[in-house]
């Protein structure tokens, strides 16, 4: 338990258009240990996403240096990153990002395919995240079929099946209605007590009281680092 | 695996934008549908003569000739010693052949079978093995060596005899002649220069009297091929020809001042001897006609790949946030192209089938239009290449830009809640638009001009009326009768006038030179004509010096010439008082014809050729028939039935053959009519996958705009205004095209009328019409697509993002 996970040593990202510089993160060090869930907060424009975005190796930063499971890595390249990241991050959008195209059984299955698993380890794996996420019902069901928690439900699926070290959460709750967010929040608490890593971004002071964490952010620098005890009572999940 | 995912998700992507599935189709499958039409008459064009196995060593001799009147000219027709003097000075020619069309054998007879046949031939023996002819029944050796021989194909054999067998050593009446048939060939294809049906053996006319011509070298009319061992060798002769023509030909001091000779392969005779005049051949094409189609086929077929270059951009939007997914998931870069571009490999397939399906459809129709015969052949392995072929690069240049394009996508771009396209894209956009009503401008402004051109050459004043004309031809010695048949006709109200002449536009075809009766001699190259006194009156050919023929003056017959006005300005005269011929037509130099008349300059050939000098004489022997003018009250049926049955009771032994002038004049033009029917055809197809590509880009652009569009109506703004916005847009776009498309349609037009001798000049008109048509068609779609967005309630507008 007492491994870290990632670590950065003042990480910034300037953003540069033709004419302005904006700096969205400024000399950010901190450390996440494994098995920790960490909720990131602060205002609008505070560079959470901007974190959450290089922790989760979507974007490199403009300097500092990122350890990934000990391994520099803020130097990589996408295809490098993908790499890293198709193996041990799982994430979770305020948006959901499913394909609309694909059904509820394929969209879950979709990084299992970019981990060139074999069909049949895929469909085992499929099946067992449906059941647990309780939505084989749903299986050949499409995105837009779904309401946004079903949705989420299955973007949380997507984001597990892979049995990722990591699972990065991009406001998890932002689209939801209070009820259909806890369920969401709930299956969070459920995934980091079972082991898995939980980075989430949010607003809500409600949802970050399931973190064992709480980052704050303000104009790119980590305000306040303040350690709590995640909820202890874990509700009983309901479909 | 993964190719199964992506070929879920594209496909169910795209049936849920069926608009565009559908406009992708659509013009994809159009667009190759008339690829392919194209691509089949271009293979037909270029495949003439491919059944002569020794084609590749084939060639025609040509002349270049240098003629007083008529300046420098190219033709095919060549001396009678021509052929047997370069295989003895040449030892490269391992054979030769002569042909000459049998235009003055008027009737060919069995039993009771009396008949005018037109595709008759003389040849020499070598014509078998040079030609690839197979021999059906009979020896096929030996074949045309003996005077008064024949070949006949089995159709002719079928129509005289009832069979083939029947038909092998039998006799046929050619001009009341008996000639033996030899040999049945097989029935000859028309898809050569050249075509027969009956040939007859060289032999039956060389050293007669009347062919007393072909042992010299002062008269053309025979066509020369020359088989050579290897066609390298060809070079070789050519260089040779000079002192060949020099030796040979200027010694015998047979007129020549100035001649050439080349030696053209027998695979550029069908398409490239636009040049070259008298030209004994039964069909002939035009390169450039077929260069031009296939530049518009490739031009119409990348229209309908922008049209999905453009909907897969505008598409892009909607697509980046699956790409984005797909990265955050562990996709890499080439795994993304490859699911775009088995997108579009899916549609083309798609696209490919329709097209087959749609071209079993039309080419009925695509048949009758051009008098070929193509069939959709799934045999022909070069076929299903082809097709093999036309999938992939369709794929690829619809595909390849929209995968890179969307596949260029950061995940991080997700995250972002999407992208706008970018400035970039939309100006790739913006330009694909122009280039695509670039090409439909210039389409419908090329049609406009050659429309122009053919009625200007309909309505033009020929200077002569072939309106409610015939003509009749006349059998051998018919001619003696001229005044008995014209009687009988004019006994009919509806008959106008009836006049012995060479031909329906006056003369003979064939080209001489005359002499003038002056210190010089002056020599001028004149086409001849024999007609009577009636001729000009009935063809209103107007007399604008001297006097017409007048049968009463007995010196008129054979002792007199009439002029064209070119004759009388290439011979610099300012009138033609007191002046003389120094011969004949047929060089009888005891006569010196005077020259008593000019007539205004008339076309008796189209009008793409100058009107050469022409000079008319009063010789009946040399009247091929009689040209009639009828009521234009009466009917042509009529006409035609009263004539024949007169004609069946004066001259039970020549076949009734007769030509209408319209039919003629239409024969003339026919190609200009095939080419512009073909024109309007694309140029329709063109702009319509242009105004569906534009529609289909509209739609979505409007789509991505939705917003702004709810905006300024929640602001109060009018739906005429929000359209009239967007309408601006895209007729800036159609204009810019308008500028780009003209001068190149010009240019192009510019090549197509200088075919012609006499034209119409490019036209303003023209052009502001094919930028209106542009501009109203682009209009209307945008408006329709534009309007109904604007219409809607802008509180749905607001919300759809």
């Amino acid at each position: 338990m007492n491994t870290t996970m990632l670590k950065t040593v003042n990480l910034t990202k300037i953003f540069r258009t033709d004419e302005v510089e904006t700096t969205a993160l400024h000399n950010v060090s901190f450390q996440i240990q494994s098995g920790e869930f960490v909720a990131i907060m602060g205002p609008s424009g505070c560079g959470k996403s901007t974190l959450l975005n290089i922790i989760g190796l979507l974007d490199n930063p403009s300097g500092g240096d990122y350890y990934f499971m000990g391994q520099e890595v803020s130097k990589f390249t996408e295809k490098m990153r993908a790499n890293i990241r198709k193996k041990n991050i799982g994430f979770v959008f305020q948006n959901f990002n499913l394909i609309d195209e694909l059904n509820v059984y394929e969209n879950i299955e979709l990084p299992l395919i970019y981990l060139g698993m074999s069909s049949s380890e895929r469909k085992k794996r499929v099946e067992a995240t449906l059941e647990q996420m309780q939505i084989m019902h749903r299986r050949k069901h499409f995105p837009l079929q779904l309401s946004g928690g079903q949705q989420q439900r299955v973007a949380v699926a997507r984001a597990v099946v892979a049995n990722p070290h990591l699972i990065l959460a991009d406001e998890p709750t932002g689209n939801l209605d209070s009820a259909h967010g806890e369920e969401v929040m709930n299956l969070l608490a459920q995934l980091n007590q079972s082991g898995t890593t939980i980075i989430m971004v949010t607003h809500s002071q409600h949802d970050a009281e399931y973190s064992q964490r709480i980052v704050r952010l303000f104009d790119g620098q980590i305000v306040n680092e303040n350690i709590r005890f995640g909820k202890p009572e874990i509700s009983v999940l309901d479909s | 695996m993964l190719f199964f995912n992506y070929l879920n998700s594209s496909l169910r992507s795209l049936v849920r934008q069926k608009t565009y599935l559908l406009i992708n189709l659509l013009g994809l499958s159009m667009g190759i549908a008339a690829y392919l039409v194209i691509v089949m008459y271009v293979t037909y064009e270029k495949s003439f003569d491919n059944h002569i196995e020794q084609g590749n060593n084939i060639f025609r001799v040509v002349e270049v000739q240098n003629e007083p009147g008529v300046g420098n000219q190219h033709v095919a027709i060549t001396m009678g010693p021509l052929a047997r003097e370069l295989k003895n000075t040449f030892p490269s020619v391992k054979e030769t052949l002569r042909v000459m069309p049998a235009y003055q054998i008027a009737s060919v007879e069995y039993n009771n079978k009396l008949l005018r046949e037109t595709n008759m031939m003389y040849a020499d023996p070598s014509i078998f093995n040079m030609f690839s002819i197979k021999i059906s029944l009979g020896n096929p050796n030996k074949l045309l060596e003996e005077p008064r021989s024949l070949v006949i194909s089995e159709d002719v054999a079928i129509k005289y005899f009832g069979s083939a067998e029947k038909a092998l050593n039998s006799m046929l009446l050619l001009n009341n002649m008996p000639y033996r048939i030899e040999a049945i060939m097989e029935n000859q294809t028309k898809h050569s220069h050249i075509y027969f049906d009956i040939l007859i053996s060289m032999s039956s006319i060389e050293g007669t009297p009347e062919f007393e011509w072909m042992d010299h070298w002062g008269s053309n009319s025979l066509v020369t091929y020359l088989l050579l061992d290897n066609k390298d060798q060809a070079k070789e002769i050519e260089k040779a020809l000079p002192q060949f023509i020099k030796d040979k030909i200027f010694s015998q001091n047979e007129g020549w001042e100035f001649l050439e000779m080349y030696l053209q392969p027998l695979d550029d005779i069908y398409l490239k001897s636009k040049h070259i005049k008298f030209q004994m051949v039964y069909a002939a094409g035009d390169a450039r006609t077929v260069s031009i189609f296939m530049v518009i086929s490739a031009l119409i077929l990348l229209i309908a790949c922008v049209n999905y270059i453009n909907i897969s951009l505008a598409r892009s939007v909607k697509q980046a946030r699956e790409v984005g997914m797909r990265k955050v998931l562990g996709a890499d870069r080439m795994s993304l192209v490859y699911r775009f571009i088995s997108e579009s490999l899916v549609i083309t397939l798609i696209a490919i089938l329709l097209a087959v399906g749609m071209l079993e459809l039309i080419l009925p129709e695509i048949n009758s239009m051009l008098g070929t015969s193509f069939v959709l052949d799934f045999r022909k392995p070069l076929f299903n290449i082809g097709l093999l072929l036309l999938l992939v690069i369709i794929s690829l240049v619809s595909g390849s830009y929209p995968a890179f394009y969307l596949s260029r996508y950061q995940p991080i771009s997700v995250l972002k809640g999407g992208i706008k396209s970018s400035v970039k894209s939309s100006y790739l956009s913006k330009s694909l638009v122009v280039f695509q009503f670039a090409i439909s401008i210039g389409l419908i402004f090329s049609i406009l001009m050659i429309n122009d051109q053919i009625r200007y050459i309909q309505k033009k004043d020929l200077g002569i009326t072939y309106s409610n004309s015939l003509f009749l031809f006349f059998g051998q010695n018919d001619f003696k009768k001229l005044d008995v048949l014209k009687q009988s006709l004019l006994e009919n109200p509806a008959i106008r006038s009836v006049s012995g002449s060479s031909f329906i536009n006056g003369v003979s075809g064939s080209q001489g030179p005359i002499f003038i009766n002056d210190t010089a001699n002056t020599k001028l190259t004149v086409r001849y004509g024999f007609v009577d006194e009636d001729f000009f009156k009935t063809m209103n050919i107007e007399l604008i010096e001297g006097r017409n023929f007048d049968p009463t003056i007995h010196r008129d017959s054979a002792g007199v010439v009439i002029l064209n006005q070119s004759a009388v300005k290439k011979l610099g005269w300012s009138d033609i008082n007191g002046k003389k011929l120094s011969a004949t037509a047929d060089g009888d130099s005891t006569m010196q014809p005077d020259v008593i008349g000019v007539i205004r300059d008339y076309h008796y050939y189209s009008l793409r050729s100058v009107i050469e000098p022409a000079a008319y004489f009063y010789v009946p022997e040399m009247f091929r028939g009689v040209t009639i003018k009828y009521s234009a009250q009466e009917s042509r049926a009529n006409i035609e039935k009263f004539i024949e049955s007169k004609w069946k009771e004066l001259f039970p032994k020549t076949p009734y053959q007769s030509v209408f002038a319209d039919q003629y004049i239409s024969d003339t033009y026919k190609s200009d009519l095939k080419i512009r029917n073909l024109f309007v055809y694309f140029a329709i197809l063109s702009m319509f996958l242009s105004c569906l590509g534009l529609y289909g880009l509209t739609s979505l652009l409007i789509e991505q705009k939705t917003k702004t569009i709810g905006i300024k109506r929640a602001l109060g703004s009018s739906v005429s205004s929000i359209v009239f916005d967007l309408v601006k847009e895209y007729l800036v776009l159609v204009g810019l095209a308008g500028l780009i498309a003209i001068p190149l349609s010009i240019m192009f037009i510019q090549r197509f009328l200088d075919d012609y001798s006499y034209r119409v000049e490019i036209s303003f008109y023209n052009i502001v019409v094919a930028i209106l048509m542009a501009v109203t068609i682009a209009f209307i779609t945008v408006v329709f697509k534009a309007g109904k967005t604007a219409n809607s309630n802008p509180l749905e507008a607001l919300k759809y993002e």
